[in-house]
C-alpha cells in the first residue's frame, strides 16, 4: 500500500460541491448577518460595520482584512454600502463641520453594564467640549474609577461616533485613544469640533 | 491571536471534511453530506467558547470524528455492509487495471476497520495529517495516533497479501 494509493480514493467531485452549497446555506440561515462598508476621510479610510441592532464596529488606521477579521467570529459578514450609507453620510456632514452629533443606534450588547455606562455617558459630552477621566468618574457616580473609565472608553468599538475623544487627562494631556491613528488623531478631532486650538 | 472568522473555516475545511466524512462512512449506506452538516452546526455551536489558540482543523475533524463514531455506531446496528459500495469510485484512466484492484481490496478492507484505526489511517493517508494532528483530532496521545496507524497498515497489508496468494 502506498501514499499514490490512499490518494486515488476520492468522492466525486460533484458531491463535494453539493455539501458546500448545503453547509454553507445552512450558514446563511444559522450566522447573524454583519453589513461592512468603507468610506475615505481626512484620517484615512474608516471601516464600519452594522448587525440588526445597530453599528457594531468602526476603525481607522488598519487594513481591511485586520478589521473584518476583528468584527463577531460566529457572524456572517456581508459587504453592503447601502446598509451603511445613512452612518457614513453622517461622517461625511461631521468631517465637513456640517454636523455636531451623530444619530445612529449603535449595538452596546457586547459590553459589560460598566462599559455601557461610560459609553453611554460619553455620548452626551457635546462636540467642542472634553471631560477628565475624573470628571466622566464622578458624572456616572463612581468617583474613584477614572482609571476603569479609562479601560472603558479604550474598548470603545465605535470611535467618533462615541465620541471617545472628548475625554481627556486632569491636566488637559492627552493618554490614549482608541482609534486608529492613536493620539494624533484625537488631537485632530478636538481640533475639527474647536475644543483644542493649537498641539 | 484570534480565532479565525467560522465562514472561512468553511471555505478552508469543507471540502476535507467531506472527503474524511465520506472515506469514514463508506460501506455504511448512510450520506456523508448529512454528518458533514452536522459536523459544522455542531462546531459552529461549540465555537464561542473554543480557545483563541485552538488548531481550528484539528478541532473540526475531533468533531467531524465524533460524528462519524456516531454514525458508525448507528450503522452497525441498523445497516448491513453494502459491498456493492466499493464500485462507486470515479473511474481511473490513468491507473492499470491491476492497481485499481489493489485500491478497490483496499478500499473495503477500510470499511470493515475498527473506527479508530479507520480515522487515522483515512487522516493519514488520505488527507495527508501529521501524527500529532491525528492526536489532537483524536484527542489521544501522538504514540496512540501512530500505534492506530500502524495497526490499520498491518491489517490493511495483511489482507492486501492474502487476497494476493488467493487469487
Amino acid at each position: 500500500m502506498t501514499d499514490k494509493h490512499m490518494h486515488l480514493i476520492d468522492p466525486p467531485q460533484a458531491e463535494i460541491e453539493k455539501s458546500r452549497r448545503r453547509v454553507m446555506a445552512w450558514f446563511a440561515s444559522a450566522a447573524p448577518l454583519i453589513q461592512w462598508a468603507a468610506t475615505e476621510s481626512p484620517l484615512g479610510t474608516i471601516y464600519l460595520a452594522r448587525n440588526a441592532a445597530g453599528l457594531c464596529k468602526l476603525n481607522f488606521g488598519v487594513t481591511e482584512t485586520a478589521f473584518i477579521e476583528h468584527l463577531d467570529p460566529a457572524a456572517r459578514t456581508e459587504y453592503n454600502e447601502e446598509a451603511l450609507a445613512p452612518v457614513i453620510a453622517q461622517l461625511q456632514e461631521y468631517f465637513a463641520g456640517k454636523r455636531r452629533r451623530f444619530d445612529v443606534p449603535v449595538d452596546f450588547s457586547q459590553m459589560t453594564p460598566f462599559q455601557q455606562n461610560v459609553l453611554q455617558t460619553t455620548v452626551t459630552i457635546p462636540a467642542g467640549k472634553v471631560l477628565t477621566y475624573g470628571q466622566m468618574a464622578r458624572t456616572i457616580g463612581k468617583p474613584r474609577a477614572s482609571r476603569a473609565v479609562g479601560q472603558a472608553l479604550g474598548s470603545n468599538p465605535v470611535p467618533i461616533i462615541v465620541p471617545c475623544h472628548r475625554v481627556i487627562g486632569s491636566d488637559g494631556s492627552m493618554t490614549g485613544y482608541s482609534g486608529g491613528g492613536g493620539v494624533a488623531s484625537k488631537k485632530w478631532l478636538l481640533r475639527l469640533e474647536g475644543a483644542l486650538q493649537t498641539d | 491571536m484570534t480565532l479565525p472568522r467560522f465562514e472561512t473555516l468553511i471555505e478552508a475545511h469543507h471540502d476535507e471534511i467531506y472527503r474524511y466524512l465520506w472515506q469514514m462512512l463508506r460501506g455504511t449506506g448512510l450520506d456523508a453530506q448529512d454528518f458533514v452538516q452536522e459536523a459544522f452546526m455542531r462546531a459552529y455551536q461549540a465555537y464561542p467558547r473554543l480557545r483563541q489558540d485552538s488548531n481550528c482543523r484539528a478541532w473540526l475533524y475531533k468533531i467531524a470524528t465524533n460524528c462519524a463514531y456516531t454514525a458508525l455506531k448507528r450503522g452497525q446496528r441498523e445497516v448491513e455492509l453494502d459491498d456493492t459500495l466499493a464500485a462507486d469510485g470515479l473511474p481511473l484512466p490513468d491507473e492499470t487495471a491491476a492497481q485499481n484492484l489493489v485500491l478497490e481490496a483496499a478500499r473495503q478492507i477500510i470499511t470493515t476497520l475498527p473506527a479508530k484505526q479507520r480515522a487515522a489511517v483515512v487522516m493519514r493517508h488520505v488527507q495527508g495529517f501529521e501524527y500529532h494532528e491525528i492526536a489532537q483530532a483524536l484527542d489521544c496521545s501522538e504514540e496512540s495516533a501512530r500505534a492506530h496507524v500502524s495497526l490499520a497498515v498491518r491489517r490493511l497489508r495483511r489482507e492486501l497479501e492474502a487476497q494476493e496468494r488467493l487469487s
